[in-house]
């Protein structure tokens, strides 16, 4: 399988995060300061770009660190890379409160204070720092076609199932559920080949 | 699985892919995980943005103040005189006292607020789910039921195995359903498909599923073709997992509609 192949055999390096959570476990304030610093940026754009309100978003950002501090004995760094972890909660957030403001009536299994499942990534995960891979995500979203990046979109920013997608850009089922798997099959490629 | 970890899959999806995963099915629960992480690098499609000083500003006051009090909760060793008066001690360790206590009561009103949210939430959740699953067995029911709905059946590719029936209905639907029927290959899906009358039309993609883990295999189609006058047969065949918009393999079940 894809990730099969990404597997790491060798000794890991111990990730700065890793480390800052350690200290976090301690309470260590300033490990949180650190942390809070690396990543924030990178969540808040994300919250923002979901809920499209500054105010809102930064409430939400503020719920997600403060979890993380409160609970930070509920991440298992051995199990999978922080990030991927912090963005799937915050996202979660996220589209809960979408949710919340637009009383959209759609069955979802995440619970709205459940912490996300760890995400195991590939080795090559660690092989590309966190600008490096925002470009090359970046680089890949902008390869699909229009249609295909826009089903993604309103998949991942907005909630939306592929029969709500369907519904909104007018088109068939079948079509949408094909754009989404054809997307995503092309920008998994396109992480494997950046090894 | 991406559409599955995207959050992307109606409900009925949804939920023939977790009994699936609820039976162990080791392939299956890693091709979940490669799909979680994929998914999860899409955050980095977001144009990253700088929230606000005033929000570390916060962030940070509130976790100070909880480490002051986590630190000051732990017991430390008193001298055992001291040149300050009695009084003055007597004060302090009142307004010590009473920040700790303020503290913790905001802490608890915090969290039964939250708990509180996270009940309702979750109730609303177990509602609309128990809502969605009677809805589908109401449909079902209503389908089997009208003296109205044609019997389809579906043979299979070889003629001593399972077959299947389709209960067609012109407004309600098509309840597609089946015994013994045995699992698809790996990473593979059961795509129902509409064969057209029409000379050279494609045939239509719909629902996907698999039989449960006793081999009952059920599809409730609440939105077949408009005008099903229009559809000569019922075909389904082996798909890769996600769907195909268009037939890849021969059918492993069709029947012709009358």
């Amino acid at each position: 399988m894809f990730l099969a192949a990404f597997t790491s055999t060798g000794p890991r390096e111990v990730s700065p995060d890793a480390t800052l959570l350690s200290r976090l476990l301690q309470k260590d304030v300033n490990a949180f300061e650190q942390l809070y610093d690396r990543h924030s940026r990178l969540v808040y754009g994300l919250v923002l770009r979901i809920l499209q309100q500054a105010s809102t978003s930064e409430e939400v950002v503020q719920d997600v660190f403060l979890q993380l501090w409160r609970n930070a004995e509920q991440y298992d760094s051995s199990r999978g890379p922080f990030v991927p972890w912090l963005c799937t909660m915050a996202r979660n957030r996220a589209l809960d409160q979408l949710r919340l403001k637009s009383e959209r009536q759609r069955r979802r299994e995440d619970q709205p204070d459940e912490l996300p499942p760890v995400v195991v990534a590939p080795d090559y995960e660690k092989a590309l720092d966190e600008k490096r891979r925002a470009e090359r995500v970046r680089s890949l979203m902008a390869s699909l076609t229009p249609q295909q990046k826009k089903a993604i979109e309103l998949a991942y920013f907005e909630g939306l199932s592929h029969s709500e997608i369907a519904a909104a850009l007018q088109e068939p089922l079948g079509t949408v559920k094909s754009w989404i798997r054809n997307g995503l099959l092309r920008l998994k490629k396109g992480l494997q080949a950046t090894t | 699985m991406e559409a599955y970890a995207l959050g992307a899959l109606d409900p009925e999806e949804r939920a023939a892919l977790e009994t699936h995963l609820a039976t162990g099915c080791p392939n299956c629960a890693k091709a979940v995980e490669e799909a979680r992480w994929l998914v999860s690098q899409l955050a980095y499609a977001a144009p990253e943005a700088a929230p606000s000083d005033m929000l570390k500003g916060r962030l940070m006051q509130t976790v100070r103040a909880e480490a002051q009090s986590h630190s000051e909760a732990k017991p430390h060793v008193m001298p055992a005189r001291s040149i300050i008066p009695f009084w003055l001690w007597a004060a302090v360790a009142a307004l010590f006292v009473f920040s700790l206590y303020s503290t913790w009561n905001m802490r608890r009103l915090q969290d039964e607020i939250r708990q509180s949210n996270d009940r309702a939430a979750a109730l609303l959740q177990q509602r609309q789910k128990a809502e969605q699953q009677l809805a589908a067995a109401k449909r079902e029911a209503m389908i089997l039921m009208d003296p109205s709905s044609v019997k389809v059946s579906l043979a299979g590719q070889n003629a001593e195995g399972p077959h299947l029936e389709a209960i067609c209905h012109s407004q309600l639907g098509i309840v597609v359903m089946g015994e013994n029927i045995p699992m698809p290959s790996p990473h593979h899906v059961f795509q129902l498909w509409f064969i057209p009358k029409a000379p050279g039309a494609k045939p239509m993609p719909s629902m996907m599923t698999w039989p449960d883990a006793n081999g009952k295999f059920v599809m409730l189609v609440s939105n077949p073709p408009e005008s099903m006058e229009a559809t000569k047969a019922l075909a389904i065949t082996e798909e890769l997992e996600g769907g195909s918009p268009w037939p890849t393999a021969t059918p492993r079940w069709s029947g012709g509609l009358n």
